[in-house]
């Protein structure tokens, strides 16, 4: 030995720690006084003894385990020549009784195998042992009185693996990796969108398939969120951010409009979102992110919107309708003083109001056929007496409308003055439609072989009505021209009237 | 109610019966109606033009565009209007809610009292 190693070797006999050294046999070397007093043996009873012949871990279930372990760990301190720990090992050892006899005694440690090496072979290891045992009895009581926070208090004293040996840590970690992993998977393809952010700047660490939709597959992993998204800066969104991130009080919205730069030079997008911002603690309770987790509910709110365009068209027609009423009755009563006459007159013209809803509705509200509103209302008047002549012209729905009022007015008209007011009156209605680039429908009304005809001395409602309604409703032209062998009605209208 | 009003009354609307109605009241009334107007531009051209307006009654909906416009153009050469709509209140854009309005179908004291209300509030 050289002088060096006496001194080294002096110092370890005189510590205060237990040291011991094996031989490649897992035979006593060398003890300290520490270690002997701890174990209460002497050095002559075990200095050639084997290790596990002096100790053989006692009787115990667990105690082949036990020596199992403590060996491997000693051959692998000779077999790497690296330091080898046991953080902590429960072992039984024989300890002197009252009587002079020994008993196990259940003990825990805490053990480091320190290989010894001569020109570069390893010869001897060093077992350096501190008995754990009131710490680990300590540490259990704890956990039965579910006192975590005294255990992990403990564990974190002890090293903070005393909880379990090697094997079980791994055995937890892989547990652990599936556990994740599992997680990692329903998070990654949930239907709503799911992202994590980190830190003050919102840091996108993760997020999911329905998150990369949203945003239009952009490459954000590891941006700042204002990086990430530049066109959503001024929408409010970066600031519920900054707040949830300062206060970590979380952040709800509900179909809160977004727009998003889903295609790279296209316009943004208008989204509508269902969210929560909830902060992400540490494990001394500081917010270090923030997790966004939602749904895009777009559809949901565009069909809300649609139902309520609906109900006030619906509304403004139900009005419209009722104010059309309304006049037919003011003007119907000022064109019939006798209560009688005006009640055949209104609900004449109600009908035939109601008559061109019928058709409309079958069209729902598109249009409807010019031949189709003409036989509608003046079917009532027999049907050969009025002979239509003409293609197929689509109304729209205000014209429809136009043209049901004034067919009926006319056809009223003949039926108390004109062709229809005779046996052998007839009515020939006929149209056509001339320039085809912007489509202007002429028709004529012509009425013969009836009574003779005079101008009406004053121009009643059902005239005046259609004069107005062409002029107004459909911006087109009429004559009426009381002509002495037959009333003739001509009129010229714009089919692009009021349609887009 | 015995009150009378007159002048000349600007009505935008683009169906015919309505506005056969709204010149009926306004005739009985005592005013002379303007127009009737049935779309945004003849409205606009009467309501800018040279005649002169003492009032005038707005379909909020004309033929599918909003009469803002024309009401813009009132409120700019200080005539009086008020709107007339089967949408109620919700039919206003912000800016308008609050105006004399009245309701399809209308009465004739409806349209007497919204008349003199926009009137009364323009002369304040």
């Amino acid at each position: 030995m050289t002088s060096t190693e006496t001194d080294l070797a002096a110092a370890l006999e005189a510590s205060p720690n237990a040291y011991f050294i094996v031989d490649r046999d897992l035979k006593f070397v060398w003890a300290n006084a520490a270690y002997l007093a701890m174990t209460q043996r002497s050095a002559d009873d075990l200095i050639g003894t084997p290790v596990f012949e002096a100790f053989d871990a006692g009787p115990g279930a667990e105690a082949p385990e036990n020596a199992r372990q403590l060996r491997a760990s000693f051959e692998k301190a000779f077999a790497t020549g690296l330091r080898n720990d046991i953080p902590v090992i429960h072992y039984a050892i024989p300890l002197p009784r009252a009587d002079g006899l020994r008993a196990y005694e259940d003990r825990y440690w805490s053990v480091v195998h320190t290989p010894l090496l001569r020109d570069g072979v390893v010869e001897h290891v060093l077992q350096y042992a501190i008995d754990i045992t009131e710490l680990e009895r300590l540490r259990r009581s704890a956990a039965r009185e579910l006192e975590t926070s005294a255990a992990s208090t403990i564990d974190a004293i002890v090293g903070g693996t005393l909880l379990s040996g090697a094997r079980t840590v791994q055995a937890d970690n892989a547990r652990l990796e599936t556990e994740r992993q599992g997680l990692m998977d329903l998070f990654m393809q949930a239907p709503g969108f799911v992202a994590v952010l980190s830190g003050p700047d919102h840091v996108f660490q993760i997020h999911n398939g329905a998150y990369a939709q949203l945003i239009g597959h952009r490459d954000i992993a590891g941006k700042p969120t204002r990086e990430a998204l530049p066109e959503v800066r001024g929408q409010g969104y970066f600031e519920f951010l900054d707040t949830v991130y300062a206060t970590g009080e979380p952040y709800e919205g509900r179909a809160s409009r977004v727009q998003l730069q889903r295609t790279p030079d296209a316009p943004l997008e208008s989204r509508f979102l269902d969210f929560i911002y909830q902060p992400i603690r540490d494990a001394r309770g500081g917010v270090v992110g923030i997790f966004v987790q939602g749904h895009d509910v777009t559809e949901t709110v565009r069909s809300t919107e649609r139902q309520k365009l609906m109900i006030d068209e619906l509304n403004h027609r139900v009005k419209n309708t009722l104010a059309t009423v309304q006049s037919i009755a003011m003007q119907t009563a000022r064109s019939h003083p006798d209560p009688g006459t005006f009640a055949e007159g209104f609900q004449a013209r109600l009908l035939a109001l109601s008559h061109t809803h019928d058709l409309l509705t079958r069209s729902h509200w598109e249009g409807a056929d010019l031949a189709d509103v003409l036989s509608h209302e003046t079917i009532a008047h027999g049907p050969h007496r009025i002979t239509p002549i003409g293609p197929p012209v689509a109304l729209g729905s205000a014209a429809a409308l136009s043209f049901g009022m004034i067919f009926h007015e006319l056809a009223t008209n003949a039926a108390k003055y004109g062709a229809l007011s005779g046996p052998e009156g007839r009515v020939l209605v006929d149209w056509a439609i001339a320039n085809q680039t912007r489509p202007v429908l002429t028709l004529t009304w012509r009425e013969t072989d009836g009574p003779p005809v005079s101008p009406p001395s004053r121009k009643g409602f059902g005239s005046r009505l259609i004069e107005r309604n062409v002029r107004h409703d459909l911006a087109g032209e009429v004559k009426l021209d009381y002509a002495d062998d037959g009333f003739i009605a001509e009129f010229s209208v714009p089919l692009d009237f009021g349609r887009s | 109610m015995s009150q009378t009003l007159s002048g000349r009354v600007l009505i935008v609307e683009d169906e015919s019966l309505v506005a056969m109605l709204l010149e009926t009241i306004l005739e009985d009334m005592g005013c002379t109606p303007v127009g009737p107007a049935s779309t945004i531009d003849e409205g606009l051209a009467l309501a800018t033009g040279a005649e002169p307006l003492d009032a005038a009654l707005l379909d909020v909906n004309v033929a599918g565009r909003q009469v803002f416009p024309i009401a813009e153009a009132l409120k700019a050469r200080g005539v009086p209007f008020v709107f007339s709509t089967g949408y109620g209140e919700s039919g206003l854009s912000d800016e308008w809610r609050g105006h004399p309005t009245v309701q399809k179908p209308f009465t004739e004291a409806a349209i007497r009292d919204a008349l003199m209300k926009a009137m009364g509030v323009e002369n304040a």
